[in-house]
């Protein structure tokens, strides 16, 4: 992903906005590759970073994170039904104008502050919330203008996926069991559907 | 003469707390208040950094905080957590050869893999 700034197609002032602001130097350009993960967990992964909490000198009065580089935003997936059902909700202030939009609408617009809105959201709301929102980076496509500087990429840590619960584990195996007598003749739809329900039973 | 006191102890204090003697003697009170509660919180708060520093260390060579405390009780090993932050952010390698202690004495609880479907925007396109 080290394309020099020639290639980026998009806004590079944009990208490089406000970098005067930040204290740059003993700071590392982590890259972070939102590609088939999870929006949720992901976030947290950079809200961490971007915090400073993953270095032993943290110090929560000062402001040490790292710049988090995000690619691949419109690639960022989630479980269950959140892709149509989960809506960004806000007030406009005037009276009864409550506005939404669905996640689906929210990547095809701009998918850049699906991941922005989750990982502000994830971070404290103190005075260093801001400096912390200027580290963060995001682009929906795979290219970034960063090229010239020391990256590292970032190797997300392993799931650590809970152990079911006794019943919804016996459910998953009964289910299991009846579409291996019915056969691989099930439509594509209900496959979805009963793995999106044993999503939401876990 | 209790003037006097009262307004050595407002000093750097916001708008007519400093100069008014009425506003400036309840807003000492209350800062007087504020320290003696806070000389209690600040062990805590003291003890929660260490704690987190000492997480943010271990997690740098793949250990939680909660084993590595463990491991470590396991084994009788008495340093204290503020001793173990300095540590951790000063002497890597020795923190580093803690971590190994601990990770000895405790390897940790097993892992189940088994990550549930997520479905991306492509699928609904």
């Amino acid at each position: 992903m080290t394309t020099p700034a020639v290639n980026f197609s998009g806004n590079v002032k944009k990208a490089l906005a406000g970098l005067r602001r930040i204290n740059l130097e003993g700071l590392r350009w982590r890259v972070f590759d939102a590609k088939g993960q999870v929006l949720g967990r992901l976030a947290s992964q950079i809200a961490t970073v971007i915090q400073g909490k993953d270095k032993p000198t943290y110090t929560p009065y000062r402001e040490d994170g790292d710049m988090c580089i995000v690619l691949n935003a419109k690639d960022i997936c989630v479980t269950g039904r959140k892709m149509t059902d989960k809506f960004y909700r806000w007030h406009t202030g005037y009276v009864g104008h409550l506005k939404e939009r669905s996640l689906k609408d929210q990547l095809v617009k701009d998918p850049t502050e699906v991941i922005r809105k989750a990982v502000l959201r994830m971070l404290p709301r103190n005075k260093l919330r801001d400096d912390r929102d200027r580290k963060l980076r995001i682009f929906p496509g795979g290219e970034h203008p960063f090229g010239d500087r020391p990256i590292e990429p970032y190797v997300m840590p392993p799931r650590k996926v809970r152990e079911m619960r006794p019943r919804a584990r016996r459910a998953l195996i009964r289910a299991q069991k009846k579409s291996e007598q019915q056969g691989d003749s099930k439509t594509r739809k209900g496959r979805q559907n009963e793995e999106a329900k044993n999503e939401l039973s876990v | 003469m209790n003037k006097k006191k009262i307004f050595k102890l407002a000093k750097g204090f916001r708008g007519r707390a400093k100069n008014c003697i009425r506003i400036a003697r309840e807003r000492v009170e209350k800062a007087l208040q504020y320290s003696y509660r806070d000389r209690r919180n600040k062990k805590r708060d003291m003890r929660s950094l260490w704690i987190e520093r000492i997480n943010a260390g271990t997690r740098l060579h793949g250990v939680n905080y909660g084993n590595f405390m463990h491991g470590l009780m396991k084994e009788n090993i008495q340093l204290n957590r503020k001793v173990l932050s300095e540590l951790s952010m000063h002497e890597p390698y020795s923190f580093k050869t803690l971590v190994d202690v601990s990770q000895n004495a405790f390897p940790g609880n097993k892992k189940v893999d088994v990550p549930p479907k997520k479905e991306g925007l492509a699928i609904l396109v």
